[in-house]
């Protein structure tokens, strides 16, 4: 029944209309830099939602405060098209947390964010975060981005008491990982749970097999050349980390309900037959979070010291270059001269940033020095442990490759494959088509 | 509360002052004209604000819409045919239209058939048990299609071997002692597009139930006594009297199906995404869109749909006014 303004905006459209036979398309967006906002007022974007955000903005909230700053909190699931489109828009926040390194350096490179060298203690920062967790957000030199929280990937947990009551031991290196998993199924039983159902989003699980598996084989320096396609899907590197993942996943009688099941078991709960007596298997790869609230059963998280053992998913051979395939979000300063932005950066990237938001829960520090007594158990120190003592920190790969490819192709591709309506050559070739040309 | 309450009875009477003053001025206007060519402009100053809002919401955007087909994945330069032929070439895409292809050849039909079966063995029950029965056919159709998604998620449900199962037809599977079935995954045959379909037809046999079960009540009884007068069985009296009737509601329903159908996103989505080869045009803009971020390829997939329903619509149109002209 809002006649009125409709009709003035109609009038508008007929007259826009008429305006459109030049503007039809956008004009491509003019390289600015930041947000010229100076006052102690200052908004701050984040890309975590629920639970998660509440614990971060308790932990930032009252240095805020004690510094006379307001923050207004923008927290969107939603964040890499929402930044994109501000940029456009020039609408920008004074902070933005980052949850891809890939949006963040693009940004970076255009001018639109503020370099941080100048603001950060860069010597404390270089010697107390986790190796190569500053490269993520270093561009030309210059580092945009700090990661200000951390999950970690590279994990395998297995049921603590059963496997070391079997004989098991963690294996130090792929072959041993693979020698303990025949040793597992010749024994008769189960070795691995996996599952990489996730509704719309199914089959991420199985691209983190393939990136850690890839990192492990060929190192960091290969790894980002393949993040960044200059080494194809369809490159002897990838077929590796495939033939890897595939001894594993397609032998039969490794995996709890077999190859058939994978696509449709889902990761959240793959893991419960492994908590049962006497467990239904052994291992179980899977980021941090799993063992959390929605992850691994509420029985077990109450136990969980007792009852989930992890270790780092192991190097190509003992002993040598271990680095971690995580992820987490990267702060980064949209607002050139304001002070009052630049005391939240550096206040967020000290070592003892982040007590209070640990103790809650699921929140992994980057930096080496954090005190680990401030994690709520046991696992989670062991986790950050794996994290703090690896050679280097390789962002999650799937996240950081266009849409296209990365929530595209990549997932559906290896689902295609696992579930066998294609075959690895065909779902390689497919991702290798599908990288955006420009 | 009060001052969301409050605000909305303001956006109600503004809403309604600003339509009245709106018309009032537009009345006033053009009763400054001279008396013949005040008759002749009014009608069209009454329904100007309706094409406005038809233009803004409706023409602009199709417009706009059309001329992105053209355009780059972020609308910045033109790429003339590229978009459509990238599309018509790839045989992802061929796997897509080939399923909607599908979806459209059964869902219909079958719409049809079950609606037309059910009201007519309703229509022979007592009058208590046929709305009990079509109360019962007509619930899913109060569920949206994400819902009916959700829902059916936990009948194709499919858990390990061994593992408690808590889909419905798996439960029932592994209770008889076979391994359960992975549903979604048996793409051999297109059987888990077929089981997609039984999920839209589930949700809408109730709307094809109820017009075509107001249209076999509105057949005169006339009709149906001189055909058993002239001898007719059941079965020829609902083939040669009853459905050339209510045919026009035949079609009408098929046709909204039918572009219900060529639109079909919700179940798919939530269900497997276009994963295990049950991809369609639908999902296929949604992914276009919304994950690879390419507003070329969206646009002209939309393009192509509205250039396929189209001559649909215009069907529509000419049997309802042919409906019209024979009343």
């Amino acid at each position: 029944m809002r006649r009125g303004p409709t009709v003035l905006k109609g009038v508008a459209a007929v007259a826009a209309a008429a305006l459109l036979t030049s503007g039809c398309l956008v004009s491509p967006e003019d390289a600015r830099t930041g947000n010229d906002n100076t006052s102690s007022t200052i908004e701050f974007m984040l890309g975590f939602t629920g639970d998660q955000f509440e614990a971060f903005r308790a932990g930032v909230d009252p240095y805020a405060k004690s510094q006379g700053i307001k923050i207004n909190w923008a927290p969107t699931s939603n964040f890499n098209q929402l930044i994109n489109t501000r940029v456009q828009g020039r609408n920008l926040p004074d902070i933005a947390m980052f949850p891809q390194p890939g949006v963040l350096r693009g940004l970076a490179s255009r001018n639109t964010l503020t370099p941080l060298d100048g603001i950060l203690d860069m010597p404390t920062l270089k010697s107390s975060m986790t190796a190569g967790t500053l490269d993520a957000g270093t561009v030309g030199g210059q580092l945009f981005g700090v990661l200000v929280s951390m999950n970690v990937k590279s994990l395998v947990f297995y049921p603590k008491q059963p496997f070391t009551q079997a004989g098991y031991t963690e294996p130090k290196s792929l072959q041993e990982l693979l020698d303990l998993t025949n040793k597992i199924r010749t024994g008769g039983k189960t070795p691995w749970c996996l599952g990489i159902e996730s509704g719309a989003a199914t089959g991420w699980p199985a691209t983190d097999w393939i990136e850690d598996t890839l990192l492990h084989q060929q190192g960091v320096q290969k790894y980002n050349q393949w993040v960044d396609h200059q080494i194809t899907f369809e490159s002897p590197e990838v077929r590796e980390a495939a033939d890897f993942f595939q001894q594993i996943a397609f032998t039969d009688g490794n995996v709890v309900g077999g190859r058939k099941s994978i696509a449709s078991n889902n990761f959240a709960t793959a893991a419960n037959p492994m908590f049962r007596s006497p467990p239904g298997c052994f291992m179980y790869k899977q980021g941090n979070f799993v063992a959390a609230p929605g992850g691994f059963p509420d029985t077990v998280l109450k136990d969980i010291d007792n009852q989930v053992g992890v270790f780092g998913y192991p190097p190509a051979t003992a002993g040598g270059d271990n680095p971690v395939l995580g992820g987490g979000d990267l702060a980064g300063l949209f607002s050139k001269n304001n002070e009052y932005a630049k005391k939240i950066m550096r206040f967020m990237s000290t070592k003892d940033f982040g007590a209070s938001i640990a103790k809650q829960g699921n929140y992994i520090s980057p930096h080496k020095d954090f005190d680990q007594n401030n994690y709520p158990n046991g696992v989670v120190k062991q986790i950050a442990d794996i994290a703090y003592k690896s050679t280097a920190f390789a962002f999650d790969g799937s996240d950081q490759m266009p849409g296209e490819v990365g929530s595209g192709s990549f997932w559906k591709d290896m689902t295609a494959w696992i579930s066998g309506q294609q075959n690895l050559d065909e779902a390689l070739k497919g991702i290798d088509e599908s990288w955006p040309a420009s | 509360m009060v001052t969301k309450i409050i605000s909305a009875i303001l956006t109600v009477l503004a809403g309604i002052g600003g339509a009245f003053v709106l018309y009032w001025l537009l009345n006033k206007l053009s009763e400054l004209l001279p008396g013949k060519w005040q008759d002749r402009i009014k009608p069209f100053l009454y329904i100007l604000p309706a094409l406005a809002v038809l233009g803004l919401y409706l023409v602009y955007p199709a417009y706009q819409t059309i001329v992105f087909s053209f355009a780059n994945k972020d609308s910045t330069a033109w790429v003339g045919w590229k978009n459509y032929g990238d599309l018509l070439s790839s045989s992802d895409f061929h796997n897509t239209l080939f399923n909607t292809f599908l979806w459209i050849l059964v869902v219909p039909a079958v719409t049809i058939i079950f609606g037309l079966i059910i009201a007519v063995l309703a229509d022979r029950l007592g009058s208590r048990s046929e709305k009990t029965a079509k109360t019962i056919i007509f619930l899913p159709i109060a569920i949206s299609a994400v819902g009916a998604g959700t829902v059916w998620r936990f009948i194709y449900d499919a858990r390990p071997a061994g593992e408690p199962q808590v889909g419905l037809q798996n439960a029932i599977v592994t209770k008889l002692g076979f391994d359960p079935v992975n549903w979604l995954q048996l793409s051999d045959f297109r059987v888990n597009s077929f089981l997609l379909m039984v999920i839209l037809l589930w949700a809408q046999v109730g709307f094809a139930m109820v017009l075509l079960s107001a249209a076999i009540k509105g057949v005169p009884s006339d009709t149906l006594e001189a055909a058993r007068v002239d001898g007719a069985n059941e079965r020829q009296i609902f083939g040669r009297v009853v459905v050339p009737q209510i045919r026009t509601t035949i079609i009408t329903v098929f046709v909204t199906v039918t572009i219900g159908v060529m639109k079909i996103f919700d179940i798919v989505y939530v269900m497997t995404n276009g994963d295990f080869n049950t991809n369609v045009v639908g999902n296929q803009f949604f992914n276009e869109l919304f994950t690879n971020f390419n507003n070329g390829y969206a646009a002209a997939i939309v393009v192509l749909l509205m250039v396929a329903i189209i001559p649909l619509m215009v069907y529509q149109v000419r049997q309802f006014r042919a409906e019209e002209a024979t009343r």
